[in-house]
């Protein structure tokens, strides 16, 4: 018995996390592996309220890799995206390769929308959206706000990991109380 | 015109007063979608003097938030020089993520009659 197996399984199991991608990520791919996440929240029983939140932030984060994973691969990036049960509701969690360039620029962005309030972030979408894109970005530079706005909270960190730097972007949507 | 509905794009039919787009918009890449329907809307808004938008999205993401920005801006400058636009906004009960961006662009639009409607 391979007990790396019994381990994977284990950790899924007991943290909760009923849906994992870890690879190669291309546009293709998150089209085939986003009608089984929608099936999966459909599934919870939530309210369209949470499943539209907790789908947005995945959908952000996967193409977050997609664009921007150090890792390239033809048309994408490797990296991974997972989806768990919480206490509290759900934790939407991405892990990526990142350039120091990028590592500066991300954590730069990324405090300064850990500081805001719900207020402030919709005054930035709002600023963000009327602007052109920024430089270095694929999209409209949206993606970062948009998780701040659809989460209840996030985190992110930047770990050093076999001589490369992993970029940790994680996001939870908790359940309205009652 | 009909562009027809994909996994990550909503289906959008024109008439030639009105378009009616309804269903989820994510794809890999916004621009295959604007172009097209930012050229059809030019077009037919030139030739009509008033012209009517019915949105039923279930979801969008950031970069199609962009374009659906634009649009808005575009109608609304139409309005502006005496084009009767109207815009509705449906969405679904209990979506507020839908409810809360169809308020956040009616907020910006000054010419354009934004109508919210929900759906049971």
């Amino acid at each position: 018995m391979d007990s790396k197996s019994i381990q994977l399984h284990e950790i899924m199991i007991t943290r909760g996390t009923f849906f994992c991608y870890a690879g190669p990520l291309s546009e293709t791919v998150l089209t085939s592996i986003s009608s089984g996440v929608k099936c999966q929240l459909a599934d919870t029983g939530n309210t369209v309220s949470v499943i539209n939140k907790v789908f947005g932030i995945f959908v952000e984060q996967a193409q977050n890799i997609i664009r921007y994973s150090c890792e390239r691969i033809d048309g994408g990036g490797v990296g991974s995206v997972s989806i768990s049960s919480t206490d509290s509701g759900f934790k939407i969690e991405a892990i990526n390769e990142i350039s120091q360039a990028d590592r500066l620029r991300v954590g730069e962005a990324l405090e300064k929308l850990q500081a805001m309030d719900g207020t402030q972030l919709k005054q930035a979408y709002k600023e963000r959206i009327k602007s052109a894109p920024p430089e270095g970005s694929l999209g409209a530079g949206l993606g970062f706000i948009e998780v701040a706005r659809r989460s209840s909270r996030f985190d992110f960190s930047f770990e050093e990991h076999d001589g490369t730097t992993l970029f940790l972007y994680r996001g939870w949507v908790d359940l309205p109380a009652g | 015109m009909i562009i027809a509905a994909t996994n990550r794009t909503p289906e959008i039919i024109f008439s030639a007063s009105g378009c009616t787009v309804k269903g989820e918009c994510y794809p890999e890449d916004i621009t295959e979608l604007s172009k097209p329907v930012m050229k059809k809307l030019a077009k037919d808004l030139a030739q009509s003097d008033a012209y009517s938008i019915n949105i039923e999205l279930h979801y969008f993401n950031s970069s199609s938030a962009k374009f659906l920005f634009d649009v808005f801006e575009f109608l609304d400058n139409a309005a502006s020089q005496g084009k009767e636009i109207e815009v509705t906004w449906f969405y679904r009960q209990d979506d507020d993520s839908m409810e809360e961006a169809g308020g956040e662009f009616q907020e910006d639009l000054e010419n354009v009659l934004f109508k919210m409607t929900m759906l049971n």
